[in-house]
C-alpha cells in the first residue's frame, strides 16, 4: 500500500467537489471496512480518498416523519439501523447476522448501500421494503428507487462523483417481512444466497409481495413470477412451492466459490417458502 | 496418582494470561530494532517451471528500496542454499526452477514495508513453464517430476537409500507386513474395500510466520516465531558453516503454531537477508502467504478388510498416498510415522500397510496438529462404520469387538503399554448415551449420530534437556526451549519444578526459548512436551533438589531439617548468593522399524487416544448439516492440570470441526484461489457445537512424568468420521472426501434419491 492523499470535507457538497467522474482512483471513504480490504489486498490502490467522517451532522441522523417515512441518513453507521426503535424489526434483526459488531459499529449505510457487492445484506431487504436514495451530484440531488441503483456485479447507477446523502424508506405498518441468510462455507460468511420478502394482508392471507434476491445473483433484484404466485394467495405449501419454483425458474444465478449455480438453485427454492414463513411468523414490520 | 496436597493435577491458572490479556506479551510480529529492513517477497505466479531470468531492475529503482535479492545473490553468503528437515531440498529462494505457485523466487528490503511490498509487485520473472502435477495419485507415475534428483538431509538412517534416486516424485515409500494378509483374506467370510480423500488445508495461526534477523557481536541472532528454536540454529549453523554457538535464536510467545512453525520457515531468508544487507530484517509474512509456505497434507487412502462370519477383523491392507507439495518438509515421517498406524487401534493379526510422500506442484505441506492421523481415523473409522452397517452391526458393538487392548501388540509389532483406547471408546459410548436409541427427526430435519476413536505414536526417539535454577532466595527458575504456542506448556512445567522442588508455583519462572541460555529440546510438536520436556524438567528439578540436600548436609543439617532454602544459601555463602543449578535430558528407548516389514518392537514410549461423538441434525432441502453435541474422550494419561486438557481437547476438537466441515484450499492451474480468511473459513463461534463435553479417563502413564503423557493432538482424532458418519444415519449418505460442505452433502442426498442434480 503506497501513500495517498486523505481528504477530509467538511460537508458532503464539498466532497463531491473533491470526487472525479473520470478517475477511479479517488474515492469516498465511509466506514472504510471494505475498501480497506481491498487496499490492503492490493485490488486498489487510491490517488485520493474523501473522508466523510467530517461532513455535517444531518449525515448521521434517523428520523421518522409525521407520515411514517423513516429517513437515514448515509453516514449512520450500521449498529445505528440495529438499535433505532424506529427501524422496522427486520432490518435490526438482519443487522445482526452482518458481520460482526466491530465492522457495524463503523460501516456506514451509504458505503453499504453503494458498494455493489451482490453479497450485502442491506440491499435486499431494503428494496424489499420499497426504499429509496437520495444521491447527490456536481448538478444537485436526484432520487432513485433502490432497486434501480443496481446493474450489475459491483456496478450501481452511482455516477463516481455522486455520493449517497439519505435512505428513505416508506411506512411499514401492515407489512410483515423477513430476510433468509443462507452461508454455506462457514454459519459466519457472506451469504451464499439472501432473500428478502416483504407481504400485505393479514394472517394467512397474502396481499402484495416482494420477493428479493441477492448474494446468488450478480446484483439484488425482485422476481416477479414468485411475486405473483404468492400475490392475492393464502398461505400453503403448494403456494409457497409454486413460489419457490418460479423464483428457480426465474434467477439468473451465478456459480461462484460459495457453491454452484444448480445447487444455489434448489436452496432458492426452498428459501422463498421459508422466507414467507417467517415474514408470517415474525413481528410486523 | 497425585495426591491432594500437590500441585500436579491442580488447574492452576496460566503463568501468562494476564500479560495476554494486558498487551504486555512479547511476540515478534510488533518488534522493532533499530535501522531494520523489512522484506518483502516476489512469488512464483507459475506451479513448475524453470527460471529464464528475474527482472529487478524496476524494483530497485523505487525510491526506498535498499535491495532487491534472488536465488542467486543468497549463493554469496550461502553457497548451498538448500534445507530441509527429512529432505535438503527446499531453496531459500528459487534457483534453477520454480515448483509451485506462491513459491519466493526474490526479495525486496526496505526501511518502508509498504514501499517493499509496492517494489515486490515491479519484479518480472520469465519462466520456461514445464508440465505440473497437483494429485497424489497422477504423481505416481506423471509426466512432470517435480525434484529431479532426491536429496535426502541424512539426519535420519532410513532415508539414506535413497540417496541420489532420479526421475520419481516418490519421495519416501514405507511398508509394513505383519501375519499374511493374502491368506487371511482368501479365508475371510466378508471383503471390504473403500478408498477416502482428504483436502489441503492450513493451520491459520493467527500470527503469521515471522524471523527478524541481526548481527551482532559477530554473531547472527533470529528472533523468531519458532516451534523449533533448537532446529533452527542446527540447522543455520549448517547453511552458514557456523558453530551452533555463532548463531542465537529466541523465542517469546507464539500465537498459534499447529505444526506450521516447526523447523525452518521465515528464518532462513531473514538471515540470509541480514547478511546480505548487514542490516536487522524482519520479514512477516502475511495471513495470506501462509498458505504458500506450509499447509495439512491431502491424503488418498484405499483401505481394504477381511471380516469373519461373526464380525472379527482378520486382514487389513492399507495403501496411503500423501500429497506433500513441492518440497518433503517433514512429510516423509508422517508418511512412515503416523503411516505405520494406518491400520487403525484394532487388533488384526495380518496387516499391510504401503505408505508414499509424493511430490507435487502444490505448497508444502508439513506437520499438522496431528501428523497425519486425522487423515487416517477418516478412512479407517469411516471404513468401520461401512463395515458394521454392511454386516447389521451396531458400530461401537463392532469396535469393542475388535478393539486393540492394553498389552497387545499393535501393527507395527510394538505391544500397548498403559494404552486404555477400549476405555476411551466405553467412557465415549457411555456419554453418549449410546444404549439409548436417538430422537431422529422427522420432516425435512434428520438427525444421527456417530462415533470415531483414533490413536497416534509419540515421535521418537527424540530428546530434551533442561535446566532447573534455584536462586540463593529460594526463587527457581526453569530454562527449557519448549515454546508456549498457546498450549500452556510453561505453566506446566513450572507446575512440575514445584512439585518437586516442594515450592510455590509463583516460586517458578519459566525462561522463554533463547538458545544462549536455554538448552536443545527436539522441538515442540508431536504433543511430546509434557512427556519428553516434563521428564527433563523433572529430573533437571530432582537434581537441583538433591544439591540442595547436600547442601544441607555439608553445613550439618539432619535429614528431614526445616531450614529455608534461603537460609541455606547465607549460610554457606555467608550472604544471599550462589546459585544450585540442576540439569537433566531426557530419551526415550527406541527401536527403529524394519526396512523390509516395517516392524519395531519399541516403535513408540507412549500411545495417545482420542474418541469423538456427535449428534448431527441434516436439512434435507439444503444440505446444511448442525452439530447438536459433540463429545471428547481422551486417555492422556494423568491430567496435569485439567483445565488446560481440556481447553487442548476443545481446540484441536474445533480446528479439526473446521477441516471436516469447512476449510478447503481451492485450486485453479495450481494456484489457490482462496489464500485469505474471506474465502478460506475456519470455524466461528456460530459453527461450534453448542453442548461440547471435554473428558479423560482415568489412566496413568507410567513411563511418563507424573503419570502423564501427551494430549495436543488427541482431540482431533476421531472428529471427522464421526461426523459423517452421524449424517449417513440421519439421512443414508456417505461422505469420503472432506470437508462435508453443504452443496456435497445436498448432492449426495439427490444421487440417493435417483435424482441427480443437473448443472445450471
Amino acid at each position: 500500500m503506497m501513500p495517498f492523499e486523505l481528504a477530509e470535507p467538511a460537508s458532503l457538497k464539498e466532497a463531491v467537489g473533491l470526487l472525479d467522474a473520470d478517475d477511479p482512483t479517488v474515492r469516498p471513504l465511509g466506514g472504510g471496512t471494505a475498501l480497506m480490504l481491498m487496499m490492503k489486498s492490493g485490488l486498489f490502490a487510491p490517488r485520493t480518498l474523501v473522508s466523510l467522517q467530517r461532513v455535517e451532522d444531518d449525515c448521521r441522523r434517523i428520523s421518522a416523519s409525521d407520515d411514517g417515512e423513516l429517513t437515514v441518513g448515509a453516514l449512520s453507521p450500521l449498529r445505528a439501523l440495529e438499535q433505532s426503535p424506529d427501524v422496522p424489526a427486520v432490518v435490526r434483526k438482519t443487522m445482526k447476522t452482518l458481520s460482526n459488531v466491530r465492522v457495524r459499529n463503523v460501516a456506514t449505510i451509504g458505503g453499504s448501500l453503494a458498494h455493489g457487492d451482490p453479497h450485502m445484506d442491506l440491499p435486499p431487504v431494503m428494496i424489499a421494503l420499497g426504499a429509496s436514495v437520495t444521491l447527490m451530484g456536481p448538478d444537485g440531488e436526484r432520487v432513485v428507487a433502490l432497486e434501480d441503483l443496481y446493474e450489475g456485479y459491483y456496478e450501481t447507477s452511482l455516477a463516481a462523483n455522486e455520493l449517497i446523502v439519505s435512505l428513505s424508506v416508506p411506512l411499514q405498518n401492515s407489512i410483515r417481512a423477513a430476510y433468509q441468510k443462507v452461508t454455506t462455507r462457514a454459519a459466519d460468511d457472506w451469504p451464499a444466497l439472501g432473500v428478502a420478502v416483504s407481504l400485505t394482508g393479514e394472517g394467512d392471507a397474502i396481499g402484495n409481495a416482494t420477493v428479493v434476491v441477492s448474494a446468488a445473483t450478480e446484483k439484488p433484484i425482485r422476481l416477479a413470477g414468485a411475486e405473483s404466485a404468492l400475490s392475492g394467495a393464502n398461505l400453503s405449501d403448494d403456494v409457497l412451492r409454486r413460489a419457490g419454483d418460479a423464483a428457480a425458474d426465474e434467477a439468473e444465478l451465478i456459480t461462484d466459490p460459495q457453491g454452484s449455480a444448480a445447487y444455489k438453485r434448489e436452496l432458492l427454492r426452498v428459501t422463498v417458502g421459508r422466507a414467507v414463513r417467517a415474514a408470517l411468523d415474525g413481528e410486523a414490520g | 496418582m497425585a495426591s491432594q496436597t500437590t500441585i500436579i493435577g491442580q488447574s492452576v491458572p496460566r503463568l501468562e494470561s494476564r500479560d495476554k490479556v494486558t498487551g504486555r506479551a512479547e511476540y515478534i510480529h510488533t518488534m522493532q530494532l533499530p535501522g531494520m529492513l523489512h522484506a518483502k517477497v516476489f512469488r512464483s505466479d507459475v506451479p513448475h517451471g524453470r527460471i529464464i531470468s528475474i527482472d529487478t531492475a524496476e524494483a530497485a529503482a523505487v525510491p526506498g528500496v535498499f535491495g532487491v535479492y534472488t536465488g542467486e545473490d543468497i549463493k554469496k553468503v550461502i553457497p548451498e542454499p538448500y534445507y530441509g528437515p527429512a529432505f535438503h531440498d527446499q531453496p531459500i529462494l528459487a534457483l534453477d526452477k520454480v515448483r509451485h505457485v506462491g513459491e519466493p523466487v526474490a526479495v525486496v528490503l526496505a526501511e518502508d514495508p509498504h514501499v517493499a511490498e509496492e517494489a515486490a509487485q515491479l519484479i518480472y520473472a520469465e519462466y520456461e513453464e514445464l508440465p505440473a502435477v497437483y494429485d497424489e495419485i497422477e504423481a505416481l507415475d506423471s509426466e512432470a517430476i517435480v525434484h529431479e534428483e532426491l536429496k535426502p538431509a541424512g539426519t535420519f538412517p532410513d532415508l539414506k537409500h535413497l540417496a541420489g534416486r532420479r526421475d520419481t516424485n516418490i519421495a519416501l515409500d514405507y511398508h509394513l507386513r505383519r501375519g499374511d494378509t493374502e491368506a487371511a483374506f482368501a479365508e475371510a467370510a466378508h471383503v471390504f474395500e473403500h478408498t477416502f480423500r482428504t483436502q489441503q488445508t492450513m493451520h491459520t495461526p493467527l500470527e503469521p510466520m515471522v524471523t527478524l534477523a541481526e548481527q551482532r557481536e559477530g554473531r547472527l541472532i533470529l528472533h523468531s516465531s519458532s516451534q523449533s528454536p533448537s532446529f533452527v540454529r542446527i540447522e543455520i549453523s549448517r547453511l552458514l558453516g557456523l558453530p551452533e554457538n555463532k548463531v542465537r535464536v529466541r523465542v517469546p510467545f507464539l500465537g498459534g503454531g499447529f505444526g506450521a512453525k516447526v523447523y525452518i520457515k521465515t528464518e532462513a531468508l531473514a538471515a540470509a537477508m541480514a547478511l546480505l544487507s548487514n542490516r536487522p530484517v524482519k520479514y512477516a509474512q502475511t495471513m495470506e502467504e501462509q498458505f504458500y509456505t506450509i499447509t495439512k497434507h491431502p491424503c488418498t487412502f484405499r483401505i481394504k478388510s477381511g471380516v469373519s462370519e461373526d464380525g472379527k477383523i482378520l486382514a487389513r491392507e492399507c495403501e496411503v498416498w500423501w500429497n506433500g507439495g513441492a518440497y518433503a518438509d517433514i512429510g516423509p515421517r508422517v508418511t512412515q510415522k503416523s503411516g505405520f498406524t494406518a491400520a487403525g487401534p484394532y487388533d488384526i493379526e495380518n496387516v499391510t500397510i504401503d505408505s508414499y510422500a509424493l511430490y507435487t506442484n502444490r505448497p508444502p505441506a508439513g506437520a499438522l496438529r496431528g501428523f497425519g492421523i486425522p487423515q487416517l481415523v477418516w478412512a479407517y473409522e469411516g471404513h468401520t462404520d461401512l463395515i458394521a452397517k454392511e454386516l447389521g452391526l451396531d458400530p461401537l458393538a463392532f469396535r469393542r469387538q475388535n478393539i486393540l487392548k492394553n498389552g497387545r501388540p499393535q501393527a507395527v509389532g510394538t505391544e500397548l503399554v498403559d494404552t486404555e483406547i477400549d476405555g476411551v471408546l466405553e467412557e465415549l459410548g457411555r456419554r453418549m448415551n449410546w444404549s439409548t436409541s436417538l430422537d431422529k427427526g422427522e420432516g425435512s430435519i434428520r438427525r444421527g449420530r456417530g462415533i470415531g476413536v483414533g490413536f497416534k505414536a509419540s515421535i521418537s526417539p527424540t530428546t530434551s534437556v533442561a535446566i532447573v535454577n534455584v536462586n540463593a532466595d529460594g526463587s527457581v527458575v526453569v530454562h527449557c526451549s519448549t515454546t508456549d504456542m498457546g498450549q500452556g506448556s510453561d505453566t506446566v512445567m513450572a507446575q512440575i519444578a514445584a512439585e518437586v522442588l516442594d515450592v510455590q508455583i509463583e516460586t517458578v519462572i519459566v525462561v522463554h526459548p533463547d538458545t544462549d541460555v536455554t538448552p536443545y529440546d527436539m522441538s515442540t510438536l508431536g504433543s511430546r512436551s509434557t512427556y519428553h520436556m516434563g521428564h527433563a524438567v523433572r529430573i533437571a528439578a530432582t537434581k537441583a533438589r538433591d544439591k540442595l540436600a547436600e547442601m544441607a548436609d555439608e553445613l550439618g543439617l539432619p535429614e528431614g531439617h526445616n531450614v529455608p532454602v534461603n537460609e541455606l544459601f547465607i549460610r554457606k555463602f555467608g550472604m544471599q548468593a550462589g546459585n544450585v543449578v540442576g540439569s537433566g535430558y531426557y530419551k526415550p528407548q527406541y527401536a527403529p522399524t524394519d526396512h523390509d516389514t516395517g516392524q519395531s518392537p519399541n516403535a513408540t514410549p507412549y500411545w495417545m487416544i482420542g474418541a469423538c461423538g456427535v449428534e448431527v441434525s441434516v436439512d434435507t432441502e439444503t444440505g446444511h448439516v448442525t452439530i447438536d453435541r459433540m463429545v471428547n474422550v481422551a486417555d492422556l494419561g494423568t491430567a496435569l492440570n485439567p483445565e488446560i486438557v481440556a481447553t487442548q481437547l476443545s481446540g484441536a476438537a474445533v480446528m479439526q470441526l473446521g477441516f471436516t466441515m469447512t476449510e478447503d484450499m481451492v485450486y485453479d492451474a495450481g494456484q489457490v484461489t482462496n489464500a485469505n480468511l474471506a474465502d478460506y473459513k475456519i470455524p466461528g463461534f456460530f459453527d461450534i457445537p453448542f453442548d461440547m463435553e471435554n473428558a479423560v479417563i482415568e489412566a496413568e502413564q507410567k513411563s511418563g512424568p507424573f503419570g502423564a503423557k501427551g494430549v495436543g493432538e488427541s482431540g482431533t482424532f476421531g472428529v471427522s468420521p464421526a461426523i459423517a458418519s452421524a449424517v449417513e444415519d440421519a439421512v443414508g449418505v456417505r461422505i469420503t472426501d472432506m470437508p462435508l460442505t453443504p452443496e456435497k452433502v445436498f448432492r449426495a442426498l439427490r444421487e440417493v434419491a435417483g435424482q441427480p442434480l443437473q448443472e445450471a
